[in-house]
């Protein structure tokens, strides 16, 4: 799990402030090298190791950076594929929460040694949500809560989410059509190649 | 554990059917049909279902030599494929059953392997199919999939990107920008295992230790380079120009065993390289002495031997005074 959030930071911060913020960053880490491999294994607690350089160097909270990084994992097109495979949680924003216990499970269907975080989803009332997030990423919350966010625009749902509660994420829907969502087809077109 | 059900009478209605099964297809006695499901009406749409008759909507495909829906739950348990007629790309398959105390067929039928184009095909949504059906688990799976094969795609591309400049980084002397020792070795096997015929150049400086010792590593270093740069503009793209030792270099001319074109090429290195250089102000004054083989003169020779023949005919050279070209001919190493 460090590979593929190490990677996304990478991209993230890449976008964001450009190649040479991120090659701070990697010297600050005292990294001998710049480029994650999202397919490759990197020592456990590098990914918080880097974040708490990269809040350093662009003088941000981790929080902060994680929570955007979430966001722009949703939002970027270059990351489309991410945005599609949490879109097949489900039909509606509330739907899509109750696939989160899910999605361990799913993403092992593709990648058997992938160790995602669980989750654990309690309904409080028909609107109100509380997630618990387990895993030894530090950052791992912040995250999830920038993908909630920005899931909840691409569902058109109007949302609170609020990451501050101790170990608890509390999403509160306040109108769950508020928008017209992204459309989601599921099915790609076919490449003309 | 299934209780006595014997004589037990289940209505589950057609709006039960509908959300439960939403590929059905009820047919009456003479395999028309009474009532199909959403999404199966969406794979007939453009066409008159309500009424139709079973064989002029489908082909059934296994089991063979079956046409009508008679024969098809005549074989019960056993699972069939069809096609619709009108549009073949998209297979299905299902299981039918004769409702109890009627003569109504039951049919349910599924996509199976053909989900991703029937979704394709018909703008299926989450909506088209029950709740139970792993239809969303699949094309998510195949996403899923679809996606870490891209990534280790690229990884791989990375991966020899980084390998070729790791073998590039092998092969090469890095003050000079020649090939290496090792670089020239395979070069030299190579030519020797396929017979081909080749010219080698054993090129030793001369004064260079002198320029070393009174203007220091630096100079030494700038004399080398300079030497590389000769080299490089010397010799042909196929020919393979290598730093062997401290200012000792091979110079490897496949194709090259004319002795005239050989040792006119040589004299011109010994030229170019006892052209005076300046190091920050002092002049470093080196020369050259080449020996020169030819796979030609060698009974199958190998790299090994090859270097040991270059070698004595560069002891031949320097004997025979400084900034010379000799070639060995007529002696077999």
């Amino acid at each position: 799990m460090d590979a593929l959030l190490l990677r996304s930071l990478q991209g993230y911060v890449r976008d964001t402030f450009g190649h040479p913020a991120w090659t701070a960053i990697c010297r600050r880490a005292d990294l001998n090298f710049e480029t994650f491999e999202p397919m490759l294994r990197y020592e456990s607690g590098m990914a918080d190791r880097v974040a708490s350089h990269a809040a350093y160097t662009l003088g941000r909270s981790v929080d902060t950076i994680w929570e955007d990084m979430g966001t722009y994992l949703v939002t970027n097109p270059g990351h489309e594929g991410v945005r599609r495979l949490l879109r097949f949680g489900g039909s509606s924003f509330a739907d899509f929460l109750h696939s989160l216990e899910e999605m361990p499970g799913r993403a092992r269907l593709a990648m058997p040694d992938l160790d995602l975080p669980e989750f654990t989803l309690n309904q409080v009332s028909e609107d109100c949500f509380e997630i618990r997030c387990r895993s030894p990423i530090g950052g791992m919350k912040r995250v999830l809560v920038g993908m909630l966010t920005a899931m909840a625009d691409d569902y058109g749902a109007l949302c609170l989410i609020d990451g501050d509660t101790d170990g608890l994420i509390k999403v509160r829907i306040l109108d769950s059509a508020h928008a017209t969502g992204r459309r989601f087809d599921l099915t790609l077109p076919e490449r003309s190649e | 554990m299934m209780g006595d059900t014997t004589g037990l009478q289940i209505n589950i209605g057609v709006a039960g059917l509908v959300r439960f099964m939403p590929m059905h297809l009820l047919l009456d006695g003479g395999g028309r049909v009474i009532s199909a499901g959403p999404t199966l009406m969406r794979v007939l749409a453009g066409q008159e279902v309500t009424g139709a008759r079973f064989e002029d909507l489908f082909e059934v495909r296994a089991p063979g030599s079956v046409v009508l829906v008679t024969d098809l739950v005549q074989r019960a348990g056993q699972r069939f494929r069809l096609v619709p007629l009108h549009n073949r790309r998209v297979g299905l398959r299902g299981l039918g059953l004769r409702l109890a105390g009627t003569d109504m067929v039951l049919l349910n039928l599924s996509f199976g392997i053909d989900l991703i184009a029937a979704v394709r095909e018909y703008a299926l949504t989450d909506a088209d199919f029950a709740a139970t059906d792993l239809a969303m688990e699949m094309l998510y799976l195949a996403e899923a999939n679809a996606a870490v094969t891209n990534e280790l795609r690229g990884l791989n591309l990375r991966l020899e990107g980084a390998r070729m400049l790791a073998e590039e980084e092998a092969l090469t002397d890095p003050l000079t920008g020649l090939r290496n020792r090792r670089a020239a070795d395979l070069v030299l096997e190579r030519l020797c295992a396929s017979r081909a015929a080749f010219g080698v150049m054993h090129l030793d400086l001369d004064y260079f230790k002198a320029v070393n010792d009174t203007l220091g590593h630096a100079a030494g270093d700038f004399v080398l380079e300079n030497v590389g740069r000769i080299l490089r503009e010397q010799v042909r793209a196929e020919d393979c120009a290598a730093r062997i030792g401290g200012d000792e270099f091979v110079i490897i001319l496949p194709g090259r065993t004319d002795a005239q074109v050989l040792q006119t090429i040589a004299t011109r290195i010994i030229a170019r390289v006892s052209e005076p250089m300046e190091f920050e102000g002092s002049p470093c004054k080196i020369s050259g002495s080449i020996g020169i083989v030819r796979s030609s003169d060698l009974t199958a020779p190998d790299a090994a031997q090859v270097l040991v023949a270059s070698d004595r005919a560069l002891y031949a050279a320097k004997h025979a005074g400084r900034g010379q070209a000799v070639l060995l001919s007529g002696e077999c190493g």
